[in-house]
């Protein structure tokens, strides 16, 4: 037990680790480019449009005019008070800014995240329950083509032949402009909306759940358990699912956290395609405006979230697994 | 680790497939200048041209030869898919076998920073230094290698870990051979389909990166990019250039990175018995799985005692059909 504690702890460690990673680079960067350093923080645009007063404001909150220690600390004081900085391309506070994209990006990641675990685990113990047959080799020659293709090409295949050819879906947008709509009529245009970016999302995504779900079933298939519920005569579905597919949770819950991260890039991606008004096509935006700390903040967010989903997950997993708990 | 890649290759027509699709792009990159009379950085003073014998693909928005920019482009993808390859599964044997070989401080060391660096969300970091730096091609190149290593290299030492008990190891190291000779004829040898299967990963993240920035707009304006024009087409899809500006990009960057999946997945499945493909051919899976998995464990034991690795290598293959 003290070597699982220790090993918890290893593990918080190096998250704690990462994050100051994050942060020392997001200090670090803007510092170790050419010139003014209050130009490299906040752009050559930026400057043009600032006031003298603002730029000693800004020295000032930034320490610029003191040691790196000094800046440092200042550096750390702001982000400990939630205070990202202030985009001056959006003429507002960073925070405020993201926390208007957010909510976008979060109905996106998070949707496309249920669907894609659910129709994965499902697929997945149903070809591997079928392996060989001809279903299973044919979902896993489909899924693994999807898989290999680069998510932002997916997503404008998608948006070509259903957006521009056939002219089903809308380009663009999370909701028709100046549309009006209000009740039901408003959730239908939103759906109508996200439908494309989330498929994409979701093809994007599936394959690595679905091969994951299917190999671990058809190792599961051939243990004892297996032999002995069928002797008990459990019925098919209860084989496959209760039986088979319960075990194959455990590497799935794994693999959940590690598809955070490239659901999260993988939503910036298809956000831009989809000129889907989330962080996506903010970052964009700021990389295209270099508004550095807009920038910075939607990518401290992002790797925040990352990391705070995969200490979750390692925590889950010890939790769900009794052999984890017990074996050390 | 015995497995003959050449013989899994050979055997597998995904992997047949996928190497196809790399030698044509492949040839594309090497026979460019023959292909087109072009230079990727010419204009031509016409825009939006539609494709013709003179321009194959037409020519985009500011008025270059899309099919010329395509030929250049394979270049540049498949040159940072083999550096970063080459350096990054170098970075990963070096720091995992030497990590498993002085142990101590200095693996805890190295495993701390892999785990550190596992944690981060590699594109996200990119991105960062990206928007400030604009990388040129070869800083490019190292920044991808730089955090691409981490994961072959925690793979490689708990490969090294068990092997270094071997006895032929042992053996070789009462003849007096140093760290350095046991990595290079025992231990490199020995997990070379290990290896074969990272660089391919690595070269395919860093296709996928290399695109990805650019598509962002956040890499060296002058490298000549599938991303960037991509990037670019994708502000005129109101048009009907995307047929030939757009597609064709896309359908080259997926052919690489497909092509490189299918070469992967088959050099994985053969490393994991596991997953043994040809069994549903058989009529009673069971015992074959059975008689396989006895002879790789047997196959392993008598590796041990007579260091004939190549008895138990038959036996595995004939067994499992793997």
């Amino acid at each position: 037990m003290q070597n699982e504690g220790s090993r918890r702890g290893g593990s918080a460690l190096s998250y704690l680790i990462a994050l100051l990673t994050i942060f020392a680079l997001n200090f670090i960067l803007p510092r170790m480019m050419p010139g003014d350093p209050l130009q490299a923080i906040y752009g050559d645009e930026a400057l043009v449009a600032m006031t003298p007063q603002m730029e000693a404001h800004l020295i000032e909150l930034f320490a610029l005019d003191k040691s790196w220690s000094e800046q440092m600390v200042a550096y750390v004081l702001a982000l400990l008070q939630g205070n990202l900085g202030f985009s001056y391309y959006y003429k507002d506070e960073v925070s405020s800014v993201i926390m208007g994209a957010l909510p976008w990006t979060l109905l996106l990641v998070g949707l496309s995240l249920l669907v894609a675990t659910a129709m994965g685990v499902i697929l997945g113990i149903e070809s591997g329950y079928r392996r060989g047959e001809r279903i299973d080799r044919g979902l896993l020659a489909g899924l693994m083509l999807l898989g290999g293709l680069p998510d932002f090409f997916l997503g404008i295949v998608l948006l070509l032949i259903f957006g521009v050819s056939l002219n089903i879906f809308p380009l663009s947008g999370a909701i028709t402009p100046y549309s009006g709509l209000e009740g039901f009529p408003l959730v239908v245009d939103i759906a109508r909306h996200l439908a494309l970016p989330l498929t994409a999302l979701v093809l994007v995504d599936l394959g690595g759940i679905f091969l994951l779900t299917r190999n671990t079933v058809v190792t599961i298939l051939k243990e004892g358990f297996m032999l002995t519920a069928r002797a008990k005569g459990c019925s098919e579905l209860c084989l496959r699912y209760s039986h088979a597919g319960r075990n194959a949770l455990l590497p799935v819950t794994t693999a959940t956290g590690l598809r955070i991260p490239q659901l999260i890039t993988g939503a910036l991606f298809i956000e831009i395609i989809f000129s889907y008004p989330g962080l996506g096509l903010m970052l964009r935006t700021a990389l295209d405006a270099r508004d550095y700390p807009l920038i910075q903040g939607i990518l401290l967010l992002a790797t925040v979230t990352v990391l705070t989903a995969n200490l979750f997950v390692d925590r889950i997993y010890q939790r769900l697994d009794p052999r984890v708990r017990y074996a050390h | 680790m015995h497995i003959d890649l050449r013989h899994e290759i050979r055997h597998d027509k995904m992997a047949l497939l996928g190497i196809l699709m790399l030698a044509l792009i492949l040839f594309m990159a090497v026979f460019a200048p023959l292909l087109t009379p072009y230079s990727p950085s010419e204009y031509t003073g016409r825009i939006f041209s539609p494709p013709s014998l003179d321009h194959l693909l037409g020519t985009d928005s500011v008025g270059q030869d899309i099919w010329t920019r395509l030929l250049y482009g394979a270049r540049t993808s498949l040159l940072v898919a083999a550096s970063v390859a080459l350096l990054a599964s170098s970075l990963s044997v070096f720091i995992g076998a030497s990590s498993a070989l002085v142990g101590g401080l200095y693996e805890r060391f190295w495993m701390r920073v892999v785990d550190v660096m596992i944690s981060l969300p590699t594109i996200i970091v990119m991105i960062l230094i990206a928007a400030y730096f604009r990388p040129s091609l070869p800083l490019l190149i190292l920044l991808i290698s730089a955090f691409s290593w981490p994961g072959g290299a925690r793979i490689v030492r708990s490969q090294v870990l068990t092997l270094k008990e071997r006895m032929h190891i042992y053996a070789a190291r009462t003849f007096g051979a140093d760290q350095m000779h046991i990595l290079k004829n025992h231990i490199v040898p020995d997990i070379s389909p290990i290896i074969a299967s990272m660089m391919i990963q690595d070269a395919r993240r860093a296709v996928f990166m290399e695109a990805g920035l650019a598509f962002l707009g956040v890499s060296d304006p002058l490298i000549i990019s599938w991303g960037k024009m991509m990037h670019q087409a994708l502000a005129f899809t109101y048009l009907d250039v995307w047929k030939w500006w757009l597609l064709p990009t896309g359908i080259l960057l997926s052919l690489t990175l497909v092509g490189l999946s299918f070469l992967g997945v088959c050099i994985e499945a053969a490393m994991d018995p596991r997953l043994c493909r040809h069994e549903h051919e058989h009529g009673q899976e069971h015992e074959h799985e059975h008689e396989h998995w006895n002879d790789y464990e047997g196959g392993l034991d008598h590796e041990i005692e007579t260091e004939q690795p190549d008895n138990g290598d038959v036996g595995f293959l004939e067994a499992g059909e793997c």
